[in-house]
This record gives structure tokens, C-alpha cells and sequence, in this order.
């Protein structure tokens, strides 16, 4: 399929209209590929008799918050979503902080500096990026029993950290091998230290970089599961994955309000990054992914 | 640190390291070592809340050659890692491929297909569990209105996997959409002016233009997800438990209910982490093997 971009003498009447065409094909679909998020939502909307009603109804009316109210602050139920969210909020800041740090000083040395063993650490960061999850979740759990952070915020934030940051440094480095040397050479005739350039130069010209991974750090230690799964058992520190699973068990099945007000809930957050830096989340996606 | 000696190149030298410390002290402490020591207790006979334990050697994985429930989840890791490879390299390419050829609202389009990618597993499970309530949810209203069959799609054995993979299509394909878009923007546009003046169809350009060149995004795509396949667990967790019997247990699902959930037997779950990871490693480097050649241009 041609992705010819059209000189003016090609654009014929007849490639617009199917040009045309395939927008069309492509907004339905696109609807219909969001509906399964519209339907939650609407669903949480919903007073508990109309939810199971047919043929399903997609306008929430009459409509209610009475779901939100009892996920987040009904202290009944053995899940509750609003400490839940407090929870997910301090790990996933705590997660950003520590991986941004950790990424750019280690980058810095491996994108700028000469020293032996670079391309070794290098090799090793990067190598495990293939490093499955999974295999080290009992070894992990292990090491966070014996350091006594089972079902506390560091025993979350750290690992989750952890986890990210091969990615990070894999990012940063080459993001700061884009990045021109002259300011930095000028800076060191006039006697700047290696850690004044790293902070006043590099870092500063790095912002669309650093962005894109904290939100991608974000989104990873606020949508883990099977970490907290296992490493938290205190109900109050759950964080809000594990907290909906459970929540699902909370109740019976065709209580699907208040679940899906707390699947609603859950999405908010990320949902507000993402129309705030869309641009930027596409272009960490890209930097991540193919820059190889 | 000392003045007054003669410090000054070392001091220099020992930069680099500085820098690196803090990154690689995390790395260390919660990546290799706990990769490393999941070896070392993959020999051992460790559990949970077992202070002392022994060496037992090989007899872990020895006892995964006769635990059938294993072999059972492995089947099924496998099945699920074939069958979905197919519609999630190919339904992003086309959305991809469509998406780039000038049509308008790209910015909201690509944004849809996207977004089910910010949500967690378990969101997402959540959704597809309501969709797919076999009496009550729209998805087997919308199928009886269409006049096709319908079922208990999630607790009947040949359909449960099916919905697994439906759900995870639906959840992914916009993040490899995003990546094949980027692969597809650094196709240099005279290629396709030229083969056009040449007489090309869209088809002929499709196969000799952008599959070749998008050759290292779809390797990439394909380690990705055949990575992201042997460790399926959350969705597997919400939607089916593993059931209807055993028709969706998977590796990571059997590691950890033998860790956690049952038998709390981490020397047995850690061999099971590596044969996965060796199954991985193996994969990958076929994988390699087989998509590498030349990419120039």
C-alpha cells in the first residue's frame, strides 16, 4: 500500500474520496475500539438496577456517583480504593524520582565519559532488559522479606525502580549522545565540574527525554501487579491493581457498579497524562522502542 | 578524601564511577543478585518461612519432568504464545499502515487505538470480565443481535484462551501501533514515488517497500511480545483464575501459586523461573537468527 505523499498534480478527485473512505472505516473503528472504556464508564454511572438491564444502554440516565462514594470511602469492604489510590500515588512518585535519578547519572558516564569497563556495564544494563520479571519474582520476594520491607512503601518503590531502570538508562544514553558537545567543552574551559555540567547543561536539554521516561515509569510502577501482588499482604497498603482484583471478589458478580467505578478511578490518573503530553508519550514509545 | 597527597588524576578517573554508583547499587541489589540467587534456590529445597535449608541438586527440575499440571501450563503458554503472535503483529501493521497514508484526524485516531495501552492489567480484565458476562454483558447481546452464536466464552475450555488473547490484543495494539507508525515515518517517501513511477501496485510496494524496511521494528515487535507472552499472568488472574480447569494456567501462574498461593515452595518455583528464562533466551536467539540480515538502506 502506497503511502505516496501526494504531489499536487497526483490529487485526483478519486484518491480523496478514498482517502475519505478510509478515515471513515478507521473512526468507526477507533469508536468501536474505545467503547469497551466508554461502556466502563457508563456502567459505574449507572444505579445498580439499570446496569444489567437490555438491550444495554449506553446513555447513563438517570445517573449516579453513588458507586464512587462507596469505593472510596465505605470502609466495609475489604478493598478500599481510596487509601488504595494514595497508595499507587506515593509508590509511583516515589518509582518516577528514584529511576529518573538512578537513569541520568548512570546515562551521563556511559554517553560522555571514557573509562574502562564502559561498554561492559553498558552491555550488562541493557542485556537485561530481556530479564523477564517473572524470573526473579521469588528471589525478589526473598531479598525484600530479609531486608524487612514485605507491605511497606519502599518494598514497592525500590523493586518497581528497580524494574525501569535498565530502560531509562537505555533512553537517557541515547538521548544525551544526540546531544551536541561544544556547551559542554566550553563549560569545562571555564572550569566546570563534571557533576555542574551533568546538572546545569545536560540535564536542563534533556527535558523532552526525562519527561518521557518519568511518564513511562509512571505508568509501569502505577499499572504493576504481580509485585504488589505478593509483596504486599496488609490491606491497607495495597496498591490500586491488587486492590481492584480484590475488589472483584468483594463482591458478587452482578455488583459490576461499584468495580467499574474503581476500574474508572484507576484509569484517571494516566488518562490525564495522557491527553495532557500526548505528543511526548508517543515520542518515549518511539525513542524506547526502534531507536536500536 | 585526603588533600594533600598527590590525588588529583585519580580523583578524575574515579569520576565516571561516581556517577554510576547509585544507578548500579540499585541494579545490583534487585536485578543480578536476585537473578542469580533464583539460580542458586532453584537447587535448593527453600520455602516460605523455612529458615534453614538444603542443597537437593537437579531434583527440582527433575520433578518438573513429571508435574503434568506444569507440562499442562506450559502447553498453554505456548498455544497462547503461537496464536496470538499473529493478530498482534498484523492488526497494528494495518491500522499502522492505513493510519499513514494522509488521512485526517491521525492525532485522534492513533490516540484511540492507544489508550487501552495506559491502563493496568487488571483494568483491563475488569472491562473484558463485564463485556463478556455470558447473560447480562453486551458482548453476547451485540452477537445474538448479529445472529451468531454465543457462550460462556470465559468458562468454556475452547473459547477461554481465545477471549485471553482478545482481551491482550485489545489492550496492547496501540503501543506496537505507535512503534510501527515511528518505523514507518523513517521509510524515505521517494521509494514509493519511485516504484509507483515504475508501475507499481500498492500491494507490490507494500510486500518489496515496507515490509523490508520495517524489518528491524518487526523484530523488535516480535521479541517484545513473544517476551511479554511467556510471562502472561494478569489476565490470566482476572478473567479465568486459570480455569475452566486447568485450560488457561500458565507458567507464571503455576510459579506463583507453588510459591505463594499453595505449596509456598520457592526452591520448585524458582527452577520453574528458569526454565522459562531458558525458553526465552532460546526463543530470542532464534528470533535473532532468523529476522536479522540486512536491514541497510
Amino acid at each position: 500500500m502506497p503511502s505516496v505523499r501526494d504531489r499536487p498534480g497526483r490529487r485526483t478527485a478519486r484518491s480523496a474520496a478514498r482517502r475519505t473512505a478510509l478515515t471513515g472505516v478507521l473512526v468507526m473503528l477507533a469508536l468501536l475500539w474505545l467503547s469497551p472504556a466508554v461502556w466502563v464508564l457508563v456502567t459505574s454511572l449507572k444505579f445498580t438496577p439499570d446496569i444489567i438491564r437490555l438491550p444495554p444502554e449506553w446513555i447513563p440516565w438517570p445517573a449516579t456517583l453513588e458507586h464512587y462514594g462507596e469505593v472510596l470511602f465505605s470502609s466495609s469492604r475489604t478493598a478500599r480504593i481510596g487509601r488504595a489510590f494514595l497508595n499507587s500515588t506515593v509508590v509511583s512518585v516515589g518509582a518516577v524520582v528514584i529511576v529518573v535519578f538512578a537513569s541520568a547519572t548512570t546515562a551521563y558516564p556511559l554517553a560522555r565519559m571514557r573509562f574502562p569497563g564502559r561498554d561492559l556495564v553498558f552491555g550488562v544494563v541493557v542485556g537485561s532488559l530481556m530479564i523477564p520479571s517473572a524470573v526473579i519474582l521469588v528471589p525478589q520476594y526473598v531479598l525484600t522479606q530479609r531486608l524487612g520491607w514485605l507491605s511497606t512503601y519502599q518494598g514497592l518503590i525500590v523493586p518497581e525502580a528497580a524494574m525501569t531502570f535498565a530502560f531509562g538508562v537505555f533512553l537517557l544514553r541515547q538521548f544525551f549522545l544526540s546531544i551536541p558537545g561544544e556547551l559542554e567543552d566550553a563549560a569545562r574551559v571555564d572550569g566546570a565540574s563534571p557533576w555542574d555540567i551533568f546538572r546545569r547543561i545536560l540535564l536542563p536539554l534533556s527535558q523532552p527525554a526525562l519527561g518521557a521516561l518519568a511518564i513511562f515509569a509512571f505508568r509501569s510502577a502505577w499499572n504493576d501487579f504481580l509485585w504488589p501482588l505478593i509483596a504486599v499482604n496488609k490491606p491497607d497498603m495495597f496498591p490500586l491493581p491488587v486492590a481492584l482484583a480484590l475488589l472483584r471478589g468483594a463482591y458478587s458478580s452482578e455488583s459490576y457498579g461499584p468495580i467499574m467505578a474503581g476500574a474508572t478511578l484507576s484509569a484517571l490518573p494516566l488518562l490525564i497524562v495522557f491527553l495532557l503530553a500526548n505528543r511526548r508519550i508517543i515520542e518515549g514509545v518511539r525513542l524506547g522502542g526502534v531507536k536500536g | 578524601m585526603s588533600t594533600h597527597t598527590p590525588r588529583r588524576p585519580r580523583r578524575g578517573a574515579l569520576t565516571p564511577y561516581l556517577f554510576l554508583a547509585p544507578g548500579l547499587l540499585l541494579f545490583s541489589v534487585f536485578r543480578l543478585y536476585p537473578l542469580l540467587d533464583g539460580l542458586r534456590l532453584s537447587f535448593t529445597n527453600a520455602r516460605l518461612g523455612r529458615a534453614e535449608y538444603g542443597w537437593v541438586g537437579l531434583a527440582n527440575y527433575e520433578r518438573l519432568l513429571e508435574d503434568t499440571r506444569f507440562h499442562t501450563s506450559l502447553w498453554n503458554t505456548a498455544f497462547y504464545t503461537a496464536a496470538s503472535t499473529l493478530p498482534i503483529l498484523a492488526i497494528p501493521l494495518v491500522l499502522a499502515v492505513a493510519l499513514n497514508r494522509g488521512v485526517v484526524l491521525r492525532t485522534f485516531l492513533r490516540s484511540a487505538f492507544f489508550f487501552p495501552f495506559t491502563l493496568s492489567v487488571v483494568t483491563v480484565g475488569l472491562t473484558w470480565l463485564w463485556l463478556l458476562d455470558p447473560i447480562v454483558g453486551p458482548f453476547n447481546y451485540y452477537l445474538r443481535g448479529l445472529g451468531l452464536p454465543v457462550r460462556s466464552w470465559l468458562a468454556d475450555p475452547y473459547t477461554a484462551m481465545w477471549a485471553i488473547i482478545l482481551t491482550t490484543v485489545w489492550w496492547v495494539a496501540g503501543y506496537y501501533l505507535v512503534i510501527y507508525l515511528a518505523g514507518l515515518q523513517d521509510i524515505p517517501p521517494e521509494l514509493y514515488e519511485a516504484a509507483a513511477l515504475d508501475g507499481a501496485s500498492g500491494w507490490r510496494s507494500f510486500w518489496s517497500i515496507t515490509l523490508p524496511l520495517l524489518r528491524p521494528v518487526l523484530l523488535f515487535v516480535f521479541v517484545t511480545h513473544i517476551i511479554g507472552s511467556f510471562q502472561i499472568f494478569g489476565q490470566v488472574f482476572v478473567l479465568t483464575q486459570g480455569g475452566p480447569g486447568d485450560a488457561t494456567r500458565t507458567v507464571v501462574q503455576h510459579l506463583y501459586e507453588t510459591a505463594f498461593q499453595n505449596f509456598f515452595h520457592f526452591g520448585s518455583a524458582s527452577a520453574m523461573a528458569w526454565v522459562l528464562f531458558g525458553l526465552i533466551v532460546m526463543f530470542s536467539l532464534i528470533q535473532f537468527r532468523l529476522l536479522r540480515g540486512h536491514t541497510e538502506y
